[in-house]
């Protein structure tokens, strides 16, 4: 099942800030009613909005720009469904909101108009789509899972439960002394009746066709940028001897690498232990390497010998055969790869000049009245959300490094992140990046389970490389080191840059509001295993353990 | 990698309570020690009871003679212990530690300046709603089960201060916020720990510290005894019998701060390691970072005050003219739970009854001592709970060892199940999805350690299965410097995390409500239905201070 994350940042009129936050409270008051966690708050965004797993509006304020009002949204299947559904929903209350916002300066104005103008009854949702920003990077843990699939199964764990520990059973239990297998048939037999769905097989999460396409995205992805940075090796080996071109390639990248090594030690009181080795993570990566000459060899070849031919065709030289066209395509890729000995030191090398002369923000300036509405918004279910908006460090390098690095990030998180998790973080359900103000502020939104201050320390005790690397661009992030050490390792440094970069999640709506990306996982096998009819003693033996 | 043996559970190790081990091995170097708090370092294992009393400061106390007239009178009849080895081979005679709430230290009459250079946790206090509700005490305005009928009896009451003469801006929409204004009986400042070789001591000091308080309007407005209660020459059980005070987070400090048997601990033990930041102020923390603490001024209305370098404070090294107020001190979280002794066991007799009616060939090893085991993770001698029905054998000292790991041994639960006290209050390498994790997680989980210095208070039931209507429980007393990051993360996402490791809608079955609590077994888990058995009575959050500070207290 296809998921859609978007976000629709709106500028906000300064005078009008202060009402905007009123209005969403307000919506707060009216829609998470009884006490948090059970079943009625929200109760009509559960029934009008049924494709939306996540949703929060909140609006972020800054000394260094207008109030700026974000609604973000995570649901099933295409736009176009949940804007009906939302229209239905909140059209009055989004007219209001509408009418805080500043009018858009593009050629949106007129819809803008349209929909707030006295006494319209104009729908409010192309508006909404018009300025939809989408991710940069965004991440769905339990992919493939549909809200009401992740319900459902939650309903029948609850079922399985209630079966297995019936207090009202007044024999010895069936379910005791008794084999995995057959404890999995009487369950399947006993639950039947209410979950007739059980006897079709289980929906296939994530189709063959999207892991293809994912998997063909991302080499793409990969081979272009190889075969950028080593055009200029490329250019230079075609036209200089093989000798002269290694001769100067060694030499060049061992007067770089010289460069980095004097300057490889962190900055006083910046250096941070970690246990991320950099050397074997590379040499893991060998059979990639052999991948991308053969994946670009493959792909130039054509190129080469319908060039040759064309040439040859108006009369300049003879056109290739096949095999002289392999030979000089896969030489010339080898020979341009061999140049990244040069090109890769030398980003590094900028990039650690750059470094050296970063400020780091020690203590941002945090409101006490902001901390206070984020401690009143928090801890209230399993999960807990969180925004975030940074400025972005200016210059091309930086530029270049943060708009492929999203790219890539995010073609490799389809690809990898494809059994319900992160990576080693386990907590994440839909999270995204997304470039704000034509790539001068980047934002960040996550639907997490636990505390927000163990969702950070979970990034800073396991996955401060990456952390570092996707959010290390940031204006006054902690101090980094070769772009990925340091930085978010500083904990506490990095838990206030943090916070001080976030709004309260005023309005914030969760579909499953007790559930954990783990639980929906086992949730998930449980049913698995009850959509077949039998399992063997093998397979039922491994299923049990989660009932 | 931790292998150690196991022993089966026919042959218990020791027939009676291990022999003593020495409770904190590690010191500090001696001339930091001298400028520390003996409590950090020890839990004074040689002096079994004592008294915990929790003092209220009148205002205003006696003017003429400074806010800390008070503390010169204390070091006179109850001189703060610092952290330097006794030199007599019997240990000492008495100790004391001093601790002091928010509210107690304005009390003092530190500044608001220096007020606010502490923790916010710490300022704010515990009694307040929102951290209540991450700690699992209070919710919606309403207290909870797991909190004694009515609310704490004390706290530091460390109101959330009126804002201000605020400043609305223009275009202002004004909220009016329903802050939940939540009242204790009592009101406490400060802590003090009086240890004794006997309760007749202990009684007779508490006297001599009281009356000679009163004429400065402190009062002792609560007195808990601290018993240890050691039964022959072994560790202390809590009132529900088992083993308790094992198993503590060991300090190390890159610079040499650190000593075991007279060397320095610089790197740390695989398994309980810790930087001594974790516990004590002014080191390097889990963070790599210094852990940091307040400061006082070092002027007086525009003029040099020599009090803070007469007290011995140092220069603070990132903020220029003030002084390090925190260097040497912690953090000490305190909350008085009381123990529904005959609770817990008639809830262990009907969860055993329940289960042998429900698997009636299967169930001849569950007892209730059996599911006792299984919600501590231990047994009743501290010996962890292994795979196979089996215990995990004392350490070569006769001490249940404690440098074990989880996620090899017994990932899934067999032994101590999953969600058990003792593996929710310190994981571990558990929470890691793949072996190869382990190291990873054990590390993260090293950086939420608290090091605990609790005691009992109440007599020994008689018998454990009729309620007697006592009051007993434990003063759980636990130091960190980052009391949110150690124990608040620990309360909330360890033990009242209802999604812990795998689980599902379950806490920890001792500290938390009523409730399930999954124990796996193969081929198919069991359930118990736990209630209540612990329920807060009191507590807050105290700053420990150096002995330099507390002279530059008693200056004020």
């Amino acid at each position: 099942m296809r998921q859609t994350t978007l976000c629709v940042p709106l500028e906000v009129k300064p005078e009008s800030a202060s009402r905007l936050s009123a209005l969403i409270e307000q919506l707060k008051a009216q829609e998470d009613t009884g006490l948090a966690g059970l079943q009625t708050n929200f109760g009509r965004v559960i029934r009008d909005i049924p494709v939306l797993h996540f949703m929060s509006i909140s609006v972020f304020t800054s000394p260094n720009y207008d109030p700026t009002f974000i609604l973000e949204a995570n649901f099933d299947g295409p736009p176009g469904v949940f804007w009906g559904q939302f229209e239905a929903a909140f059209a009055a209350w989004s007219r209001d909101v509408l009418r805080c916002c500043k009018v858009p300066l593009d050629d949106d104005a007129d819809l803008y108009n349209a929909v707030t103008a006295a006494g319209s009854t104009a729908p409010v949702a192309p508006y909404f789509e018009a300025r939809t920003h989408w991710p940069s990077v965004f991440h769905h843990g339990n992919r493939g899972m549909t809200r009401d699939r992740i319900l459902a199964e939650a309903a029948l764990f609850v079922a399985v439960r209630d079966e297995l520990d019936d207090p009202n059973r007044h024999e010895p239990s069936p379910y005791r002394a008794t084999q995995p297998a057959q404890v999995h048939q009487r369950l399947r037999a006993k639950l039947l009746p209410a979950y007739a769905w059980l006897d079709q097989p289980a929906p296939e999460r994530i189709p063959a066709v999207q892991r293809a396409a994912d998997l063909i995205r991302f080499v793409l992805f990969v081979v272009v940028l190889l075969f950028i940075l080593t055009l200029p090796g490329v250019i230079f080996a075609a036209i200089a001897p093989a000798m002269i071109y290694i001769t100067v390639t060694i030499l060049l990248a061992l007067g770089i690498l010289g460069g980095i090594f004097t300057l490889r030690k962190p900055l006083p009181g910046t250096g941070i232990a970690t246990q991320f080795d950099l050397l074997a993570f590379l040499i893991k990566q060998a059979p990639y390497i052999a991948g991308y000459v053969l994946v670009a060899t493959l792909l130039v070849l054509p190129v080469d010998l319908a060039f040759r031919a064309l040439f040859a065709w108006m009369g300049y030289g003879v056109p290739h055969t096949f095999w002289i066209a392999l030979w000089r395509v896969t030489r010339a890729v080898l020979m341009g790869l061999f140049s990244l000995i040069v090109v890769g030191p030398l980003i590094i090398l900028w990039l650690r000049y750059l470094e050296r002369r970063d400020s780091a923000q020690d203590a941002p300036p945090i409101e006490d009245l902001v901390l206070r509405d984020m401690a009143r918004t928090e801890d209230w279910i399993a999960q807990n959300h969180m925004g975030s908006i940074v400025l972005i460090k200016p210059g091309i390098l930086r530029t270049a490094i943060i708009r492929a690095g999203h790219l890539g990030l995010g073609l490799l998180l389809r690809l990898t992140a494809t059994d319900g998790y992160l990576g080693s973080m386990r907590t994440v359900h839909f999270a995204h990046w997304a470039f704000l103000n034509n790539g001068s502020r980047l934002l960040f939104f996550s639907n997490f389970d636990q505390s927000w201050g163990a969702y950070l320390d979970d990034f800073i005790e396991k996955a401060h490389v990456g952390l570092t690397l996707a959010w290390g661009t940031g204006v006054g992030f902690p101090t980094t080191r070769f772009l990925l050490f340091d930085g978010a390792s500083h904990g506490r440094q990095f838990k206030n840059w943090a916070l001080a970069s976030r709004a309260v999640s005023r309005f914030w709506y969760s579909a499953y509001p007790d559930l954990t990306v783990n639980q929906i996982e086992r949730n998930n096998r449980i049913a698995d295993g009850l959509h077949r009819a039998q399992l063997t003693d093998t397979e039922a033996a491994l299923w049990i353990k989660d009932l | 990698m931790d292998q150690g043996p196991v022993t089966p559970s026919a042959s218990p190790p020791a027939a009676s309570l291990p022999p003593p081990s020495p409770t904190s091995s590690w010191k500090l170097a001696p001339d930091i020690a001298a400028l520390t708090q003996g409590l950090i370092v020890s839990g004074f294992s040689d002096l079994p009871t004592g008294r915990a009393l929790l003092l209220t400061i009148a205002d205003p106390t006696t003017p003429d003679q400074g806010s800390g007239a008070w503390l010169r009178t204390l070091n006179r009849v109850a001189p703060v212990t610092s952290a330097t080895p006794p030199e007599s081979k019997g240990g000492q005679q008495r100790a004391t530690a001093l601790a002091f709430t928010s509210a107690g230290l304005a009390k003092l009459g530190l500044t608001d300046t220096t007020l606010a250079s502490f923790l916010a946790p710490f300022r704010e206090g515990m009694v307040q709603e929102d951290r209540l509700r991450r700690l699992g005490d209070r919710r919606s305005g309403q207290w909870l089960d797991t909190v004694i009928p009515g609310g704490p009896a004390w706290s530091g009451k460390t109101a959330v201060k009126p804002q201000a003469a605020k400043l609305v801006k223009a275009y202002e929409v004004v909220r009016t916020l329903a802050l939940d204004v939540i009242e204790t009986p009592l009101t406490v400042h400060a802590i003090l720990l009086l240890y004794t070789p006997d309760d007749k001591t202990a009684d007779d000091w508490t006297g001599e510290v009281t009356t000679a308080l009163l004429p400065h309007g402190v009062t002792v407005v609560r007195s808990l005894g601290l018993d240890l209660s050691v039964e022959k020459a072994g560790y202390s059980r809590e009132h529900f019998g088992f083993a308790d005070g094992l198993s503590q987070p060991t300090p190390y400090d890159v610079h040499g701060a650190v000593l075991q048997n007279g060397t320095a601990v610089v790197t740390p033990d695989p398994v309980q390691g810790v930087p001594l930041g974790e516990v004590m102020l002014g080191y390097l923390n889990g963070h790599q970072e210094v852990a940091p603490g307040p400061v006082v001024p070092g002027d007086l209305a525009g003029n040099p005050d020599p009090r803070p370098a007469d007290a011995g404070l140092l220069p603070h090294p990132q903020a220029q003219g003030f002084y390090d107020f925190g260097q040497n001190g912690s953090y000490m979280v305190v909350r008085e739970l009381r123990q529904d002794v005959a609770a817990f066991w008639q809830s262990m007799d009907e969860n055993a009854a329940a289960i042998s009616k429900a698997d009636p060939a299967n169930s001849e090893h569950i007892t209730a001592d059996w599911l006792a085991e299984r919600v501590f993770g231990r047994n009743k001698d501290g010996n962890l709970l292994c795979p196979g029905g089996q215990y995990m054998a004392p350490d070569p000292l006769g001490a249940p060892a404690t440098d074990f790991l989880f996620l090899a041994r017994d990932g899934q639960g067999l032994g101590c199940p999953l969600g058990a006290h003792l593996r929710r209050a310190n994981p571990r390498d558990t929470l890691a999805p793949s072996l190869d994790q382990g190291p990873t997680l054990l590390a993260a989980a090293n950086n939420h350690r608290i090091l605990r210095r609790g005691r009992k208070y109440g007599p020994k039931i008689a018998d454990p299965r009729k309620d007697d209507r006592v009051d007993r429980g434990l003063l759980f007393m636990a130091l960190n410097t980052d009391i949110a990051r150690q124990f608040e993360f620990v309360q909330q996402t360890w033990l009242l995390n209802a999604n812990f490791a795998t689980l599902y809608q379950e806490v920890d079955p001792l500290v938390g409500p009523a409730g399930r609590m999954t124990v796996p077994e193969d081929p198919l888990r069991r359930t118990l239905q736990v209630k209540t058995f612990i329920k807060l009575a009191g507590g807050d959050y105290f700053f420990l201070p150096s002995l330099p500070a507390l002279r530059y207290l008693a200056l004020l």
